[in-house]
């Protein structure tokens, strides 16, 4: 502390010497309006225990702040009352238990599945499985019939090319009465 | 929740330890231990998932392994006939599924065999490990270079090439 002060009043010292030196055995420093220089002293006020309050020059936070601020509401948003359903469905309604299938019983399709909401979905939301495996086979059979139909054409068009008995590759040619031989009647031409 | 191992399946044998009559003034910390975490831990959280398990026995509800009907086999199916092919396929998915089960259980059950037996291991888990070596070996012979792209056509060729590997071996030993 002592070091310091020593220090500061011998920068002081210096820089009124520096300044032109008309401080030196009158008043005590830098008054009125002059310019003032780096490192010179000016009275400060120094907060009690926190020391000199100091600008601190850093890069904006403002962007990335704002960014995890929205971030964080848009996720609970939506997450918060998700997760308290989940809890409370967890908790009082819990997971189904494995049995054997009854004698004589047929369980529907969502008793498949273990978790209630898992159960629920495939009950109100998503088809039954025997609807989809019908939906996948009628698909199947569509595009097997579209195969079978487009090898009968390309077997159709070939047989009709190569036999020339059919509708297809029908060329009309002129009538064979219309051609003029007159310039071959004669023999010396 | 997660399910629990079935402590059921692989019995381990009552432990032989004698009870020992402790001669040391000092008492043995593990059991303070024991009180404290029983106290602290294992008590609240037993009263919570008690509590838990009341409220979800109100209403139980059930759910089943489903059970699929036998199909044609892709051996049954006639050319064409792709409806045929693709319940065909998915039947053997799920024999593949079925069968790739029975194997990790049978490995289970062998390192069950070893961790029980400890250092008698080699002489008294033999007919477990001869039942992994049984089992993998089928496995092997039924699914096994076929690939990630296999399926129940590739499967079928296998099976027929085996088929004629083994008439051919039959021929040779029959003519020697």
């Amino acid at each position: 502390m002592a070091a310091m002060s020593r220090l500061l009043r011998a920068a002081a010292a210096w820089a009124a010497r520096r300044a032109g030196g008309t401080g030196i055995a009158g008043n005590t420093g830098i008054s009125g309006i002059a310019p003032r220089l780096p490192g010179t002293l000016v009275p400060v006020r120094h907060s009690s225990g926190h020391g000199k309050r100091m600008f601190i020059i850093k890069a904006t936070s403002f962007y990335d702040t704002r960014f995890l601020n929205l971030l964080r509401f848009y996720v609970f948003l939506t997450g918060i009352p998700a997760a308290l359903f989940i809890t409370y469905v967890n908790i009082f309604i819990g997971e189904a238990e494995l049995a054997e299938i009854p004698e004589g019983y047929v369980p529907e399709y969502w008793e498949y599945y273990k978790h209630p909401i898992s159960r629920w979905i495939a009950r109100y939301v998503l088809d039954p499985p025997e609807k989809d495996y019908e939906k996948q086979m009628a698909l199947l059979d569509i595009e097997a019939k579209k195969t079978e139909m487009r090898l009968m054409e390309l077997q159709a068009r070939r047989l009709m090319r190569h036999r020339g008995d059919g509708p297809w590759y029908h060329y009309e040619t002129p009538d064979k009465n219309l051609v003029d031989n007159s310039m071959k009647s004669t023999p010396d031409n | 929740m997660p399910e629990d191992h079935d402590w059921e399946a692989y019995k381990v044998p009552p432990t032989r330890t004698p009870v020992v009559e402790s001669t040391a003034s000092v008492p043995n910390p593990v059991s303070f231990v024991q009180t404290v975490f029983n106290y602290v831990i294992d008590a609240p959280v037993t009263f919570v998932r008690e509590w838990i398990e009341r409220q979800q026995a109100k209403n139980k509800f059930y759910y089943y392994h489903q059970k699929f009907r036998r199909v044609p086999d892709l051996s049954e199916c006639l050319e064409g006939d792709y409806l045929c092919f693709f319940e065909a396929e998915a039947q053997w998915r799920r024999d593949r599924m079925v069968d790739q089960e029975i194997v990790e259980i049978v490995r289970e059950r062998v390192g069950a065999c070893r961790q029980r037996e400890g250092p008698n291991h080699l002489q008294n888990c033999a007919k477990e490990v001869e039942l992994l070596k049984q089992v993998t070996k089928a496995y092997q012979d039924r699914y096994g270079d076929l690939g990630y792209h296999g399926n129940a056509r590739t499967c079928l060729m296998k099976q027929k090439h085996r088929m004629m590997e083994e008439r051919k071996a039959a021929q040779e030993k029959a003519s020697e």
